[in-house]
């Protein structure tokens, strides 16, 4: 008798397992009938595409997370960027070429991220890149542009080192990061919720660096931060760690995205911590497509944000309504439930506008333009209109990082209101990055 | 350095209810290798699918039993004819093959969740609202309820193993499958409920969970990680072992985290992990061969 029982002589017969076969006629057909399927979609070209006649079009790559750990995300900000693109060509290109989208997904890994870059760049040759998702991601693949000269407009990762310490001279950033963000919240955070704040973050890279920017400034503001407890990434159930918080504070502050958003506002509602303490936090821990599932239990969480889908206030404009209505229409395609478009959506958007507006001032004609390029997007000032709903910006040209105005709101009736508008000039920090 | 008391029983109180739950996830898991020798990377995503259809359910009914019920049959029925079209053609063969299959099929369960619901994270109403009030902190009387649940659901199914016919053929099964053949049992039937099982356990999980942190298409990850750590403490495809296991782990964890950092108190599981498979590579409740 064999030591383990698949290697008996009946546990090899394949009728005892399995009594259906596939034939290599069967798979050949199968094969030849879906690479055929494939192939039609693929020679159909879009509609506008005609408009364009001989004109050579320009390849932008986008890096997203499609599938793995962070795929939501990585879906919802890739509506932004083909929202931008789509608005490009219909409206005749970008100096009468048209814009040629090229998706690449990096499965959530740096390794992958880093080999998908190189692809882009030195198979697909394109242009320039617009995209990353996840800070790590970001980091890994900025040596990719360095290397092949291209520039590299990121949309969502926030590290805060990727504009200073680690900034580089091709890549951009035409959003918001930590520090400007804790210039623009602690003023609120100590003048109108509390003195004493205990900060719960998301125990990596973008969660460290973002606790120690709001510990600066609310100490700055006058206030203190007694304690802070990291939560280890990908913790799903973090009642443990949150039922070791106690003592004598007025608010928590939570750091997180994604699932660990959801679960970090239900649990401190369900041990009756929302009621003891005011909740806090980065707005990436309440984008519309977390609200189903917070609920109720989020009711008067405070956070600062970029964008919130809101038609009021400053956000009240015809331009923010045109983005407003296409991203809820094109989001509703993804996703039944219909969200309404979050601050992913809307960097996604005006990061390419940002990188289209740059190469309509340089007349950049492909790679062999990207210094015109990068000295064209340095100091790019961005008025707002139907390219930068959001509102003004500008890219400064020490650190390629971009300040701009930010919303403070609460969550009511599971929507976002907004309470106060933070002046971009209000989120202003001194640049702390040296290009090589 | 001293802890409060209180503290100490908070932490009892947190590491039995998560273990409990673990314990859920991994009963399913342990008794899939048990009887096919297959590690199914799928089971996470089991989880997530039964978080879905839960909430879908909740969200047409209003009923968070109909929802567990639904999510269980529901995930049973996909989960038997998982094993019936893409895992039963591999048994038999080396172990890697059926390990990338199943992550395989992890894969594609992820891309469908995300192309069926979108991204958007759904919302589970738990039936039970209260708290009660343990020391400084209010606790949530639905987490009781979900170590209640998790422990009726393996109790039911230990009865079933014990003294149902078809637990009998299970238990048969998992001694010695030529034999059982011979006796009569159908083998290849016995797995593909058995995975069934596994799956439908899976899947009340999932809805167990929804309400303390959403339903996600990331749901399944940090639960396969942990079980599969509970599943190989306490002995691949032993039953009691797995859940003796998966408290004894959430319960370092609970009581760890009182003397270090949370990043530090879940490398707990992965010390008695590896200290397992260096003193007792078959689990610390199954007897080490000589």
């Amino acid at each position: 008798m064999s030591e383990r029982w698949m290697d008996e002589p009946w546990a090899k017969s394949e009728e005892f397992w399995y009594s259906g076969k596939v034939t290599r006629r069967t798979l050949l057909g199968l094969g030849a009938t879906a690479a055929g399927a494939l192939g039609a979609t693929m020679l159909v070209p879009a509609p506008w595409w005609h408009a364009f006649g001989q004109a050579k079009p320009y390849k932008i790559g986008t890096l997203q997370p499609l599938s793995g750990a962070a795929a939501a995300g990585g879906k919802t900000a890739l509506v932004g960027v083909e929202m931008a693109v789509d608005r490009a060509n219909k409206s005749g290109g970008i100096g009468g070429r048209p814009v040629e989208l090229i998706v690449a997904d990096y499965e959530s890994k740096p390794d992958v991220g880093r080999r998908k870059a190189e692809k882009l760049a030195l198979e697909d040759k394109i242009d320039a890149h617009v995209g990353g998702y996840l800070s790590n991601v970001c980091l890994a693949c900025m040596p990719v542009w360095e290397e092949h000269k291209i520039v590299n407009m990121i949309t969502v990762c926030l590290d805060t080192t990727i504009t200073t310490t680690k900034c580089s001279r091709y890549t951009f950033r035409p959003f918001d990061y930590a520090p400007a963000q804790a210039v623009a919240f602690a003023p609120y955070l100590v003048n109108k919720l509390g003195k004493k704040w205990h900060i719960v973050y998301a125990d990596y890279a973008w969660g460290q660096s973002t606790r120690d920017a709001f510990a600066a400034e609310i100490k700055k503001n006058g206030g203190e931060m007694v304690g802070s407890t990291g939560i280890p990434l990908g913790t799903a159930d973090m009642t443990p760690f949150l039922s070791k918080i106690s003592g004598s504070f007025d608010g928590l502050f939570g750091i997180f995205f994604g699932g660990q958003g959801i679960s970090f506002l239900t649990q401190t509602f369900d041990l009756g911590m929302s009621k003891k303490y005011k909740i806090a936090g980065d707005g990436a821990m309440t984008p519309s497509v977390s609200l189903p599932a917070i609920g109720t239990k989020g009711e008067g969480f405070v956070g600062l944000d970029r964008y919130i889908p809101v038609l009021e206030g400053p956000l009240n404009t015809p331009s923010h309504k045109k983005f407003f209505d296409d991203a809820v229409a094109r989001l509703k395609a993804i996703d039944p439930s219909g969200p309404l478009p979050d601050r992913f959506v809307q960097s996604n958007f005006e990061g390419f506008n940002a990188l289209k507006l740059g190469m309509q001032k340089s007349g950049f004609r492909g790679r062999e333009d990207t210094m015109k390029l990068i000295a064209a997007l340095e100091g790019l000032e961005m008025k707002e209109g139907d390219d930068f709903p959001q509102g003004d910006k500008i890219l400064r040209k020490e650190d390629h990082q971009a300040f701009l105005r930010e919303f403070i709101y609460d969550l009511k009736n599971v929507k976002h209101r907004l309470l106060e508008i933070v002046p971009k000039e209000k989120t202003l920090v001194p640049p702390a990055c040296k290009f090589v | 350095m001293s802890i409060p008391l209180d503290q100490i029983l908070i932490q009892t109180v947190n590491g039995l209810v998560n273990g409990m739950i673990l314990a859920l996830v991994a009963s399913g898991l342990t008794l899939i290798f048990g009887i096919m020798d297959v590690v199914n990377f799928a089971h996470g995503d089991l989880v997530m699918l039964g978080g879905f259809t839960g909430a879908v359910t909740i969200a047409a009914t209003g009923n968070f039993w109909l929802a567990l019920l639904v999510a269980v049959l529901v995930i049973a029925v996909f989960g038997a004819a998982l094993q019936a079209t893409t895992l039963r053609p591999l048994l038999g063969r080396d172990p890697l093959t059926t390990i990338l299959a199943t992550f395989g099929i992890s894969l594609v369960l992820q891309k469908y969740a995300l192309w069926q619901w979108g991204p958007s994270a759904r919302r589970i109403q738990e039936p039970l609202t209260g708290q009660f009030q343990l020391f400084y902190l209010q606790y949530p009387w639905y987490r009781v309820l979900t170590a209640v649940l998790s422990a009726a659901i393996i109790g039911g199914f230990w009865l079933f193993l014990r003294h149902g016919k078809y637990g009998i053929w299970i238990r048969a099964t998992m001694q010695d499958r030529i034999m059982a053949s011979a006796m009569g049992i159908p083998v290849p039937w016995v797995h593909t409920g058995v995975f069934a099982i596994g799956a439908g356990m899976a899947a009340a999980s999932g809805v167990l969970f929804g309400p303390l942190g959403g339903v996600t298409q990331n749901m399944g990850l940090d639960f396969t990680l942990r079980a599969f750590i509970v599943v190989v403490v306490g002995g691949m495809g032993n039953l009691g072992g797995s859940i003796f296991a998966a408290i004894l782990i959430s319960l370092l964890e609970a009581y760890a985290s009182l003397v270090v950092s949370p990043a530090q108190a879940v490398i707990v599981s992965f010390v008695v992990l590896i200290l397992t498979l260096l003193f007792r590579p078959t689990g610390l409740f199954v007897p080490t061969p000589k």
